[in-house]
């Protein structure tokens, strides 16, 4: 539907226009064609309204060839073509209209000596103008709709960033790791030190990554080594990781903690309810030109489930489809023993991201 | 005192055996990494108190005390987080502890626990145990049973029918009968009602397993499963099952 016919006041005005391109249209007949005033306005004002409603339906034809994304020879040879065929239109209708007004055929000959050139000129004249202020119109959309999309964009990364802050500061993992170092300072001073160096590490590495909008995949998979390193203190031996990192996607530009809670997910719901633990394979290669981002862990088929194993792979996905949109996707594959998201990003290296 | 201390951190296991030997009146008399190790050694053992971890692998802590049921020692939870105060007061905990434990802290706990042996509070019941062991306000999702000296986590969606025998329940679960010591009404309040009904006086099904139902008498209907079971069905629990299922 038209949007002009969802304002009132628009359609108004906008008839209104069309009313006083009629009025100037009448002018000219009284002038120019010598004929009547009360006949030129009975006969001008309701063909000009009925060419302003005409010429409505050029917003399809704007519709379907935005400026920009059509070819200007094109543009021109469709516009040609709908042009004649909306002025062929308007003169009919105008002829017709002259015809019921006047039936008598002497009056009307009278009248109609240059009316012919006169109607395609004024036609010619309005569908332009028509047709130049459906672009204006368009153009003022397209751009106030871009700053909403722009806007609602800037807004769901907050939310995003806000949401993964707040996983970071998971309290388990906070006083798990309080406990260990209290653990290791009795009996292993070196490693309680390790350990407060690795935490700080962390936590140092979250709060600055998540101020970012980007950053070099290499960096994130930092974040994530660090964050394994502090819960194999925990674990010990029940946990093991695999990192392999292809070296031609160390430089892919990646949204902020993105990778980590992915890994954290797999420790937290996966390992940790194995009784002889297992292994959290992190895995990154370039595909063509996607990089694909792969975390897997082995689960318990007995495992309670889960409230809270959604909540951190929702949160990737929104980021990672605000950001790459359609051409971005998460995938999940979960079977009784084990746990596997893929990630496929457009591979942009964060030098050319920056620049 | 006899302490058993249960966790599956090796760090947190040791903190707190380090702080439990400054005190004269411990005795540390095992140390369990998850569990089923702590079923199997609360048992052997028995221990006046146990040091209890809530979040382990395969067994919560609460899963553990509704598996020891009465012969339950006093038990002091230690966790990371304080989400599960209020049930651990369900079950009659000495104390509620927060790792990492001050000392001090872990000194008046071990205190409470000699003071609780000594006026011989009773055991909550088994009742008040499973209904702690699982979330608030959430329906059972597994069903713990020892059978034949080992203890069994069975998922609800494995199981296909429940059938009443005596003072025991038997659980039937793709061929395997696994028997438990509980009542069918007691369990049934437990179950989620829109996936088990209780089709008769000693049957409970898991809707998901019916193929068919067929009239068998008057009044009387017999439940065809996937399988090719046959259960009684009486009228009500018919009736109860057509209103589920439409």
């Amino acid at each position: 539907m038209h949007p002009i016919f969802l304002h009132r006041g628009r359609l108004l005005l906008y008839l209104a226009v069309w009313v006083v391109f009629g009025l100037l249209l009448a002018v000219v007949f009284v002038f120019g064609g010598k004929a009547p005033v009360a006949w030129s306005l009975e006969f001008a004002v309701p063909i000009a309204v009925a060419l302003g409603l005409q010429s409505l339906s050029f917003w399809y034809v704007v519709q379907q060839m935005p400026p920009g994304d059509t070819p200007v020879g094109r543009m021109a040879a469709i516009w040609t073509i709908a042009g004649l065929v909306s002025l062929l239109v308007w003169i009919a209708l105008a002829y017709g209209w002259a015809k019921w007004l006047l039936p008598e055929e002497q009056q009307y000959s009278d009248h109609a000596v240059g009316m012919l050139p006169l109607l395609i000129f004024a036609g010619a004249i309005g569908i332009s103008l028509a047709v130049l202020g459906h672009y204006l119109v368009g153009a003022f959309q397209r751009s106030r709709n871009a700053e909403r999309r722009a806007l609602e964009l800037q807004v769901l990364a907050r939310e995003a960033e806000l949401k993964s802050l707040r996983a970071q500061l998971d309290p388990h993992f906070l006083f798990n790791s309080l406990n260990s170092v209290a653990a290791l300072i009795g009996n292993d001073t070196v490693a309680a030190r390790q350990m407060c160096f690795l935490m700080a590490n962390f936590f140092r590495k979250s709060l600055t990554l998540a101020r970012q909008q980007a950053i070099p995949l290499a960096e994130e998979v930092s974040l994530a080594e660090t964050f394994l390193a502090i819960e194999k203190v925990r674990f010990g031996d029940r946990l093991r990781t695999s990192f392999d990192i292809a070296d031609d996607v160390k430089d892919v530009s990646v949204p902020p903690l993105m990778l980590q809670p992915l890994v954290e997910n797999a420790v937290h719901h996966g390992v940790a309810h194995l009784l002889e633990g297992g292994e959290v394979c992190v895995q990154a290669r370039r595909r063509e030109s996607f990089l694909e981002l792969v975390v897997a862990n082995p689960c318990d088929p007995d495992r309670p489930p889960s409230r809270s194993t959604g909540v951190g792979l929702v949160n990737v996905r929104s980021r990672v489809e605000t950001l790459c949109g359609h051409r971005a996707s998460v995938d999940v594959d979960a079977s009784d023993t084990a746990f596997r998201v893929s990630i496929l990003l457009p591979a942009v290296s964060s030098q050319t991201a920056k620049s | 005192m006899r302490v058993l201390i249960v966790d599956d951190e090796t760090l947190a296991r040791s903190i707190l055996s380090e702080h439990l030997q400054q005190l004269p009146a411990v005795e540390i008399v095992g140390q369990a990494a998850n569990g089923f190790e702590a079923v199997k050694l609360a048992e052997e053992l028995i221990p006046d108190l146990m040091f209890l971890d809530i979040q382990m692998p395969k067994l919560s802590g609460f899963e553990v005390l509704e598996l020891l049921g009465e012969r339950a020692p006093a038990v002091i939870f230690t966790t990371a987080f304080d989400e599960y105060a209020l049930r651990a007061f369900e079950v009659h905990a000495v104390d509620y502890l927060l790792k990492p434990v001050e000392p001090p802290r872990l000194a008046a706990a071990v205190e409470r626990a000699a003071e609780r042996l000594r006026n011989r509070t009773p055991a909550p019941s088994a009742e008040q145990l499973s209904a702690a062991a699982r979330p608030p306000g959430r329906t059972l999702e597994r069903i713990l049973i020892r059978h034949e000296g080992r203890v069994h986590v069975l998922p609800l969606e494995r199981i296909d029918y429940i059938e009443a025998q005596d003072d025991y329940l038997s659980f039937a679960a793709g061929g395997k009968h696994l028997r438990k010591q509980q009542t069918m009404s007691e369990l049934e309040t437990q179950l989620d009602a829109t996936r088990f009904v209780r089709i008769h006086r000693s049957f409970i099904l898991n809707v998901e397993r019916l193929a068919r139902i067929d009239l068998y008498g008057k009044d009387s209907w017999l439940a065809i499963l996937a399988d090719g079971t046959k259960l009684p069905m009486s009228r009500t629990g018919h009736t109860k099952l057509k209103e589920l299922i439409g």
